[in-house]
């Protein structure tokens, strides 16, 4: 086993993926939103960079639209994709509460889903696009995968730090009012369903970023990797970091990324044994996730802490 | 012509959805929560029954009783181990707790069975003819199954002693459980009565569909959407919106690529919703 691999892709993909969590971790913990669809943000913005960057269909290729535009483009074409999907879904939801936008939105997820499969003319269906324009290239001596997991690190901590200075701002506080007692917070003049969708269309853009950065990691976008099971992977890692903090959501996703790439990673004898590896860690993630859940650890130790 | 026949089957899907959604609506009603690993159940028994049909050569019905056991066994002792000791964390931890148990029990579905497709040594269906129109005998057994469970199910609720009670713990359960009713004995019967009929509905997937271990997953979708799109009414509502959204899907394949047949579940779902944010029942949960 490649330890140096391995490490490289936890911290390029779990930088990415703790994008997702954090905005995830402002919707839920912060806003009192359950969003169980946030695959589909990330997706917009996996696919819209790829339309964006990519060049005239030609061949077999079954996709319409390839601008063929600079890599910029489409990135910033990516976060404006999400938060116009998080307008789209968000306008008409938001007035549910609780299961009920959770189902909507893990409705809307699916909805994508399905059209992104069936649809061959966005991005070629079932098969996906491949060879994405991928920006960053060595620099000198410094080979190009250490350069991106720099870039996903980054974006990691802008996306930390812009969060964090919101929430400490008298918004953040406004929001935490709403969370706790709506109506007191409504009496004293705070909008719940303006701040609420504010804060849905704010979290969508750096998932829409994160996307593009998937994409362009991948160098492919399809379906398939745009799946239901993401949307459950970054809820687990935000349930395993405990909710309300940066750090925990940064920590969890992490230590689940880091969890399922040493099981991937791992060398197997035959199909059936990766297989089972698989189904396996399933097995350990659902185990992990209860137990956390029920005894509430993290939430321990941070009361541990401030008692100090 | 061709849009009746649509039409017919949509009947029989939305049989086997009501099948599938009244256990789920039952917990939903009586612990408060949407039991995502609810289709888990449904894997658990349509793969049983598989095993015991196929692997051991036992004829269906033995087999179907012991897969609709292994479900209500299961079902009973994750709601005793994992969802018992939460349940005063509030529905949105039970729900996100049922993710984690939903992958547990697909995790060890995929370990014991395996990736494939594999289907019941049974004789496949024959067809008979009205009018021009085909139905199935494994139509009809769905329909017979869906209307038997539904009455059952209503007939237990409304006559015997644990089924006022488990009407009295969905309504208000510190009331209930101040009148004297054993919340724990309740909720257990719920989660025994709930996993069964799960059980049921494997049952009846493995026999209309063939089985791969992917579709637990796929059948939580279209429960999700009947359930939300009933609300928390009454059992009818749950009949209404299964038969909704079956004939919905099947009827919607006349007009629209047959790939965009699970879509449509979820359209109905979303369309509903906005204009009546609780469902078709109407009615609010406290």
């Amino acid at each position: 086993m490649n330890w140096l691999q391995v490490i490289l892709t936890v911290v390029t993909i779990g930088s990415i993926f703790s994008v997702v969590t954090l905005a995830l971790n402002l919707q839920y913990a912060r806003g009192g939103m359950i969003n169980f669809g946030v695959v589909a943000y990330f997706a917009a913005g996996a696919y819209i960079y790829a339309i964006f960057t990519h060049p005239a269909p030609e061949g077999l290729d079954q996709y319409i639209i390839g601008l063929d535009w600079p890599w910029w483009a489409g990135f910033i074409a990516a976060g404006i994709a999400s938060l116009l999907f998080a307008v789209l879904t968000g306008w008409p939801t938001l007035r549910l509460r609780g299961e009920y936008l959770a189902v909507t939105t893990f409705a809307f997820a699916e909805v994508l889903y399905s059209f992104l499969l069936n649809e061959r003319r966005i991005g070629n269906g079932a098969v996906g696009l491949s060879n994405i324009e991928r920006p960053i290239r060595d620099w000198g001596t410094i080979d190009e995968k250490y350069i991106f997991a720099i870039v996903a690190v980054a974006l990691m901590f802008l996306t930390a730090w812009i969060f964090r200075k919101l929430l400490n701002s008298p918004y953040g506080r406004a929001l935490d009012a709403i969370r706790d007692d709506e109506g007191a917070a409504q009496a004293i003049g705070k909008s719940a369903k303006r701040m609420r969708l504010q804060v849905f269309l704010l979290s969508a853009i750096p998932i829409g970023f994160a996307g593009a950065l998937y994409a362009m990691y991948m160098t492919l976008v399809s379906p398939r990797l745009f799946t239901a099971e993401v949307s459950f992977i970054v809820w687990i890692a935000l349930v395993l970091g405990g909710e309300r903090t940066i750090w925990g959501a940064m920590a969890g996703t992490f230590g689940l990324i880091l969890l399922e790439e040493v099981i991937t990673s791992l060398p197997f004898e035959s199909v059936s044994a990766a297989q089972n590896a698989a189904a396996m860690n399933h097995v350990v993630t659902g185990l992990l996730f209860i137990a956390v859940l029920r005894w509430q650890p993290f939430e321990w130790i941070s009361k541990k802490l401030e008692k100090k | 012509m061709l849009l009746l026949q649509y039409i017919v089957s949509g009947v029989a899907t939305g049989c086997f959805l009501i099948l599938a959604t009244i256990g789920f609506s039952l917990t939903r009603h009586v612990e408060g929560f949407l039991n995502i690993a609810h289709a888990q159940l449904l894997g658990v028994s349509a793969f049983s029954t598989w095993w015991i049909n196929v692997v051991l050569g036992w004829p269906l019905i033995p087999s179907a009783i012991i897969g609709i056991f292994c479900a209500a066994l299961i079902g009973l002792v994750i709601g005793r181990v994992v969802y018992e000791p939460i349940r005063s964390a509030g529905p949105a931890i039970l729900l996100i707790s049922s993710v984690g148990v939903a992958h547990i029990l697909g995790g060890l579905i995929d370990t014991a069975i395996g990736t494939g497709i594999r289907t019941l040594n049974i004789d496949i269906a024959t067809s008979y003819r009205f009018w021009g129109i085909r139905i199935t005998d494994h139509q009809l057994l769905v329909v017979a199954l869906a209307v038997i469970a539904s009455a059952s199910l209503s007939l237990f609720l409304a006559k015997s002693r644990t089924g006022l009670a488990i009407r009295a713990m969905a309504v208000n359960p510190s009331l209930a459980a101040s009148r004297g009713v054993d919340v724990k004995r309740t909720s257990r019967a719920t989660w025994l009565l709930s996993s069964s009929l799960a059980g049921l509905a494997g049952v009846v997937l493995a026999i209309i569909a063939t089985l791969s271990t992917e579709i637990a997953f796929e059948q939580i979708l279209q429960i999700l959407a009947v359930a939300i799109l009933a609300g928390l009414g009454s059992l009818f509502t749950v009949i209404w919106s299964g038969l909704i959204i079956g004939i919905a899907m099947d009827a919607s394949v006349f007009w629209i690529p047959a790939g965009y047949r699970p879509l449509i579940a979820f359209g109905v779902v979303i369309i509903v919703l906005v204009f009546r944010p609780d469902g078709l029942s109407g009615r609010r949960s406290s």
